[in-house]
């Protein structure tokens, strides 16, 4: 369903943070939110190519009988436009199958890992999983609510990139907020990157929307995130060529996470503009 | 810059780019049969590796079986089989054909990689142990998800993983049985739902493929092979009553097997112990009546060899028995499937009709147990499985009854029509048609499923409020092409209700109304409206019940659009066409 982003419910304080954000989000974007109160410790996305089964864990199932009551008092306190998810396909009858045509997704940096590696960083295997496969981006929000004030798009120059570019700029038209360019620049010239944006017809609206360019040319990789404000929604895209393909999942990837305390939008491979 | 359109590429294992990108060069049909012969090879394994994992356990646990804790194995083998698939693998999946059928209708063929091997110990576990049921549909799945999974990664598209997961399922249930033409047959009839000239050649491959692994490994051995017989046609009359009897057979072990399939949830919640103590009743069958134990082939050994121990009586109890150990095994929990059990009840099903019939009528001469005993096995096959096809194939392989193929063919077809009567589903099938999950290719509720709400949905609305006047609505009617108008409150944008033209039309030609009528006095409140989420026959059925040629698509009180069903009915040509073309 378009215009949608799906959020699946914990009942619990670090769950209710989370869904703040959701629904932050879907304020800020005029996005409707579908929510999840899950009733089985399982649950399957039906990818166009791969199953991703997602585990839950017991967290997700803390007070039960309250937790439709909280997402709603949640939702009319945000004034937003809500409404819950009916699984209505079974593979088996504990086992459903979520829809996966939303524009969006909630997940957790470890939306089923235990809870010791459930730390600022670290992404677990489900989250890339649907990153890997979904044909939407991932919203992995910080564990504390946070509102964002600009839209900062990682932009390496890659065809993933320019995706997540073009949605950084979508996001900007619907949230108003202003929009942020950083550019890690792997040794290529910025007039390299202005080619790229040339080629996708939108550097023209960049310079004139007046889109701040934060241009690293120096540095560790590490040490440029320092640059990068700590207000912003980050949009970028994962498993790309190049460096985000090697940051996003791989060791600096949980650096960036544990670096940078931002939202974050993530594009991966498969996802499709609207 | 990276190379446009290399996303496929940069993200499947480097081993298997090479592979994919030659494959893509070829031809349609050649890709298929290359992917299939793979399929079948990897499914015969599978099969080879379940029917080998049997043979250790029944080794192993035969010199065991007179101990007083016998009993017990059936109850810790189906508990274990459990544990392992909800605790360990995290695989509480469904019986393994309905799960291929499932994925077939609704998920275009896509089957999660753990299903693999998770069925396949599962079973070994609740088998092994002596659970009642057949290993065939967890190497169905273990097929299936191989083929599946190899469809994905070689990026073949949905119709195409659909066909090699139907290769997957031939070549297992071919490997399993040494029967390849069976294999053709339980995919094409049973799996796919479809016996098309495409469908056939990779299947066949598979299904060959599946066989020659098996023969290579284990030997080609005919499992129930029988001695030639002197069929009369006295004896042919006699299938008459066998078909009716075997149908019967089939009809309980439906509905017994549904019923505790649904009841055990409310009488044992925990599932670990739902199927140990189902294991645990089959394991004090089994001290009374040892036939019904196990996948149960010594047992179709001894009617065909004629080696069953006399008296009707017996050849009753132990039907029975059979029928009861399958129905707890499976609808307690335990991992397995109902071909095997159905084979073993068939065979005693005839042993019972043959003594029976000698009881009633002895002045008569009637053909051997074992001849009644291989065509019982194809009724009640046929008849649980609603595939004729499939029955009289699978005896004739695993029997090499070929000098028999009449009555078995005869019997098979009897048999399924009448128990269709009464079970008008085959155990694959009746959960996913009581949920609406089995959509079979161009039926028209698969046409409808490729269809969305949002992909039908009609924007260029003109959107009028409660408090215009009749004057504006005119205006705003002159310029729209539309007959129906959505009613919005202007305040908070939520939708209120619609107008159609047949509203207005008899103030229309009232000049002296158009500025004293108001749109929320004419407005129609009390409406039918869809929401982005409704599935397309719900869709049609509401335009059936309230007679519009146009419903709002409302999502959270705000109107989306409209769906009309000229809309539908041009999109389900269209859709129905591309179906068609594949």
């Amino acid at each position: 369903m378009k215009n949608q982003l799906l959020h699946v419910f914990e009942n619990t304080p670090f769950g209710r943070e989370i869904f703040m954000q959701s629904l932050y989000f879907c304020k800020m974007t005029g996005l409707h939110l579908k929510v999840l109160i899950p009733n089985h410790p399982q649950f399957l996305m039906y990818f166009s190519r791969e199953v991703v089964t997602t585990n839950l864990p017991k967290s997700f199932f803390t007070g039960a009988e309250t937790a439709r009551e909280h997402v709603e008092n949640l939702v009319q306190a945000a004034g937003a436009d809500a409404s819950f998810v009916e699984p209505k396909g079974y593979t088996a009858s504990t086992l459903p199958d979520i829809p996966v045509d939303f524009s969006f997704m909630t997940c957790l940096r470890a939306m089923s890992d235990l809870s010791s590696k459930l730390h600022l960083g670290y992404i677990g295997p489900e989250v890339r999983n649907i990153i890997k496969n979904a044909e939407f981006p991932t919203l992995i929000p910080t564990p504390i609510y946070k509102e964002w004030k600009r839209i900062i798009v990682f932009f390496g120059g890659s065809q993933n990139k320019v995706k997540a570019l073009r949605l950084g700029i979508r996001l900007q038209l619907l949230s108003g907020v202003p929009m942020m360019l950083f550019t890690y620049a792997e040794k290529k010239p910025k007039t390299y990157y202005e080619e790229i944006l040339e080629e996708h017809n939108v550097l023209s609206g960049i310079k004139s929307g007046g889109v701040e360019w934060l241009f690293a040319e120096k540095g560790h990789f590490k040490e440029v995130l320092y640059d990068v404000p700590t207000d912003g929604l980050i949009v970028a895209g994962a498993y790309g060529h190049g460096l985000i393909k090697e940051v996003l999942f791989g060791d600096l990837m949980e650096e960036m996470h544990a670096l940078l305390p931002n939202n974050m939008l993530i594009v991966g491979p498969h996802y499709k503009e609207d | 810059m990276e190379k446009r359109g290399g996303r496929d590429a940069s993200m499947s294992l480097p081993i298997l780019s090479l592979p994919r990108r030659s494959l893509l060069k070829l031809d349609e049909r050649l890709q298929l049969i290359i992917v299939a012969a793979v399929v079948g090879i990897a499914a015969g394994y599978a099969s080879v590796l379940m029917n080998l994992g049997l043979e250790f356990s029944e080794h192993f646990l035969t010199s065991m079986r007179g101990y007083w804790y016998a009993p017990l194995f059936p109850a810790c083998g189906a508990a274990c089989a459990v544990f392992f698939m909800r605790n360990v693998i995290k695989d509480p999946g469904r019986h393994g054909v309905t799960e291929v059928i499932y994925s077939i209708s609704k998920r275009g063929g896509l089957i999660r990689l753990r299903s693999s091997f998770s069925h396949i110990v599962g079973c070994l576990l609740t088998l092994g142990s002596g659970g009642s049921a057949g290993p065939e549909a967890p190497v169905v799945i273990s097929g299936g998800s191989i083929g599946s999974n190899i469809a994905s990664k070689l990026y073949l598209n949905e119709r195409q993983r659909v066909q090699i997961v139907g290769c997957g399922a031939a070549a297992a249930i071919a490997a399993i049985f040494n029967a390849p033409v069976t294999g053709i047959a339980f995919a094409l009839e049973a799996v796919l739902g479809e016996w098309t000239a495409i469908n056939v050649v990779p299947i066949a491959i598979a299904s060959v493929l599946g066989t020659e692994v098996s023969r290579a490994l284990e030997g080609n051995q005919i499992p129930f092979l029988h001695r030639t017989f002197h069929v009369t046609n006295l004896d042919l009359m006699a299938c008459l009553g066998l078909a009716v009897l075997t149908a019967i057979s089939s009809v309980i072990l439906l509905r017994l097997l549904s019923y505790i399939n649904s009841k055990s949830a409310e009488w044992v919640p925990p599932r670990w112990l739902r199927a140990a103590l189902g294991g645990g009743l089959v394991g004090g069958i089994g001290l009374l009546v040892p036939y019904a134990l196990g996948e149960g082939y010594p047992c179709i050994r001894s009617v065909i060899g004629a080696q069953f121990p006399p008296g009707l009586i017996l050849a009753g109890i132990a039907v029975l028995a059979k029928i009861l150990a399958t129905a707890l095994t499976l609808g307690s929990g335990g991992i397995g499937g109902i071909f095997a059990p159905s084979l073993v009840i068939g065979s005693l099903t005839g042993v019972f009709y043959q003594r029976g019939l000698i009881a009633l009528l002895p002045q008569l001469s009637w053909a051997g147990e074992s001849y009644f005993g291989l065509l019982g096995m194809a009724g009640v096959t046929s008849s649980a499985l609603q595939a004729p096809m499939t029955g009289i194939f699978l005896i004739t392989e695993i029997a090499g009854g070929y000098d028999v193929l009449i009555s078995v063919a005869l019997v098979s077809v009897l048999s399924a029509t009448l128990s269709h009567y009464f079970e008008p589903f085959s155990v694959y099938h009746a959960e996913l048609i009581k949920r609406g999950d089995l959509l079979r290719p161009r039926t028209d509720a698969r046409v409808l499923s490729e269809l969305t709400v949002m992909e039908l949905l009609e924007k260029d609305c003109h959107v009028v409020h409660p408090e215009m006047r009749l004057r504006e609505l005119v205006r705003i009617i002159e310029t729209s092409h539309r007959n129906y108008l959505p009613v919005e409150d202007s305040r908070d944008g939520r939708f209120v209700g619609m107008i159609h033209l047949d509203n207005i039309r008899p103030y229309l030609f009232d000049p002296g109304l158009y500025d004293t009528v108001l749109v929320e006095e004419i407005m129609n409140r009390d409406l039918d409206t869809i929401t982005p989420e409704d599935e397309l026959p719900e869709i049609l059925h509401k335009f059936d019940e309230t007679g519009s040629w146009s419903l709002p698509v409302v999502q959270g009180g705000r109107f989306l659009g409209l769906i009309s069903k000229a809309t539908l009915l041009d999109h389900y040509r269209k859709e129905l066409m591309a179906q068609e073309a594949e």
